[in-house]
């Protein structure tokens, strides 16, 4: 009797135990965040959604300044993005459109410092997983399991030796995949400049700004009054989408995953709008109607949590 | 035209099939009543409480004290949903009430046309209503378009992600165009 309660006791511990952050997880998820920011490196990847792969060819030079990143999809349209610490441009070649989110050095990109990492812990358990070889690369894994059914977990896969992100797996609370993002050529180390050099024949392209400036939509009479548990807002801001309107965008976040709220008057939007979900891997995309107004949420959460924060956007006028 | 008022109630007819029915309520006081009598049946089955007997009256009054909105109503977002409704439903009675609310108050300003608002009004009034409460619950499925790339794009600036994995969460952003239809 004693036995079989002692052998359930230590299941119940053990059980426990797996299921608790540990601090060895801590660091290596710190480890894995100071590579991003470090590192320069040239590699191929693959994204995996459902049924569709896409690949694409990436390169990153660390500087003084944060690094330049270019990201090329091979499959398909040529598409680039090309990303710096104030500055993003995509290149849509279907288009022939540049879009270009510039911002000031008050208002850079939000970043996630490895110290923060830390408060990641209250809403996901973060621990070791197994150890396994990705494109050549010895790799640890890392698991950020979500205390609750607002958020996606994580399983993500860094090299030993440089805490580079090889392999980064998003699951619903089924512990169904969303989406898999998979380096299958990586090299670590120097990147010629001319590797990030933006895409040459761009003549007579469109060239949209953002033209992001600060907002306050309380004060327009606009509130998002039930959050998500753990979610914060972290930005408050209007910009331009495409050449027309102004959109107000607020964006949500728990450290990990983002949710924007996008407001825009209807008769600003151009194209056929519809009320409903929209999914593509982990992103969700929920739109509805709210005084005269498109309000459409975006966020890389489980469909429910999106449609929670949508419904919560309420307008009252001053 | 019994079977057309509850094909009209249970929201089954297309919008060329609207005017019999409709003319019908507006002239025939039995088709009126039996308009009543199947929403009250209705009622009775859901086991809804029933409104004082001169609620209609009141609501028809404030309507028409209120002014009439004119604007792009959100009406042709999805196909009305039909096969569910076979039995009236609370929310197909509330729809058709709503439908019913409506036209009666836009019935007496009219005097040269009297069928006009009412086929102009009914049937987008009533999809509309209907999917204020899909939405809310659950909420239709659509596909990612184009259009939606922009708004992925303005997201994926702002998410943590990419101080986690740099630039490529972005192949999420400009994948959206070539994303087939979920079904």
């Amino acid at each position: 009797m004693n036995r079989v309660l002692g052998a359930l006791l230590l299941c119940m511990v053990a059980g426990w135990a797996q299921a608790q952050t540990t601090p060895e997880a801590l660091d290596w998820l710190r480890k894995i965040y100071r590579a991003t920011e470090k590192l320069s490196y040239t590699g191929t990847f693959v994204y995996q959604q459902g049924d569709r792969t896409e690949t694409s060819r990436i390169a990153r030079l660390a500087g003084p300044s944060g690094g330049t990143e270019k990201l090329e999809v091979l499959d398909g349209t040529p598409r680039e993005i090309l990303r710096t610490r104030d500055e993003i441009r995509c290149y849509l070649p279907e288009s022939r459109t540049v879009k270009v989110d510039r911002r000031s050095d008050t208002r850079a990109f939000p970043a996630v410092l490895p110290e923060q990492v830390g408060s990641l812990a209250e809403h996901y358990e973060i621990t070791l997983g197994e150890t396994r070889r990705i494109a050549g690369y010895d790799c640890q894994a890392v698991l950020l399991t979500p205390k609750d059914d607002l958020r996606y977990g994580y399983k993500l896969w860094a090299d030993t030796r440089s805490g580079m992100l090889l392999k980064a797996r998003t699951f619903d609370r089924n512990g169904n995949t969303m989406e898999q993002f998979t380096f299958t050529q990586l090299r670590i180390g120097s990147v010629p400049r001319e590797r990030l050099q933006p895409p040459r024949a761009i003549q007579g392209w469109r060239v949209e700004q953002a033209g992001v400036a600060p907002a306050d939509l309380a004060q327009a009479g606009w509130s998002v009054s039930a959050q998500l548990p753990g979610f914060r807002k972290i930005v408050e801001i209007r910009r331009m989408l495409r050449d027309t309107q102004p959109v107000a965008q607020m964006v949500y976040s728990d450290g990990l995953a983002a949710v924007s709220v996008f407001i825009e008057p209807m008769s600003g939007r151009v194209e056929d709008a519809r009320i409903g979900i929209a999914s593509m891997g982990a992103v969700n995309v929920y739109t509805r109607e709210v005084a005269n107004h498109w309000v459409t949420v975006v966020g890389e959460a489980p469909a429910a949590s999106v449609q929670r924060i949508g419904n919560t956007v309420e307008y009252r006028p001053r | 035209m019994k079977a057309k008022i509850s094909a009209l109630m249970d929201g089954e007819l297309d919008a060329h099939e609207l005017n019999e029915p409709l003319a019908a309520l507006d002239k025939d006081v039995d088709a009126f009543a039996t308009w009543r009598t199947y929403h009250l049946i209705s009622d009775a089955l859901q086991g809804r409480a029933l409104l004082a007997s001169d609620c209609l009256h009141r609501v028809v009054a404030r309507l028409a004290e209120e002014p009439v909105l004119v604007g792009p109503l959100p009406a042709q977002v999805a196909q009305p949903v039909r096969a569910r409704w076979f039995v009236p439903s609370a929310l197909a009675a509330s729809v058709a009430a709503v439908a019913l609310v409506g036209w009666m108050a836009f019935a007496p300003q009219e005097t040269a046309g009297p069928l006009l608002a009412p086929t102009a009004q009914a049937p987008r009034t009533a999809p509309a209503v209907v999917l204020g409460h899909a939405a809310k619950d659950a909420p239709v499925r659509l596909p990612m378009t184009a259009a939606t790339r922009d708004y992925l794009i303005a997201h994926q600036a702002f998410s943590p992600r990419n101080s986690l994995q740099g630039v490529a969460p972005y192949v999420r952003s400009v994948s959206a165009e070539s994303a087939p239809a979920k079904p």
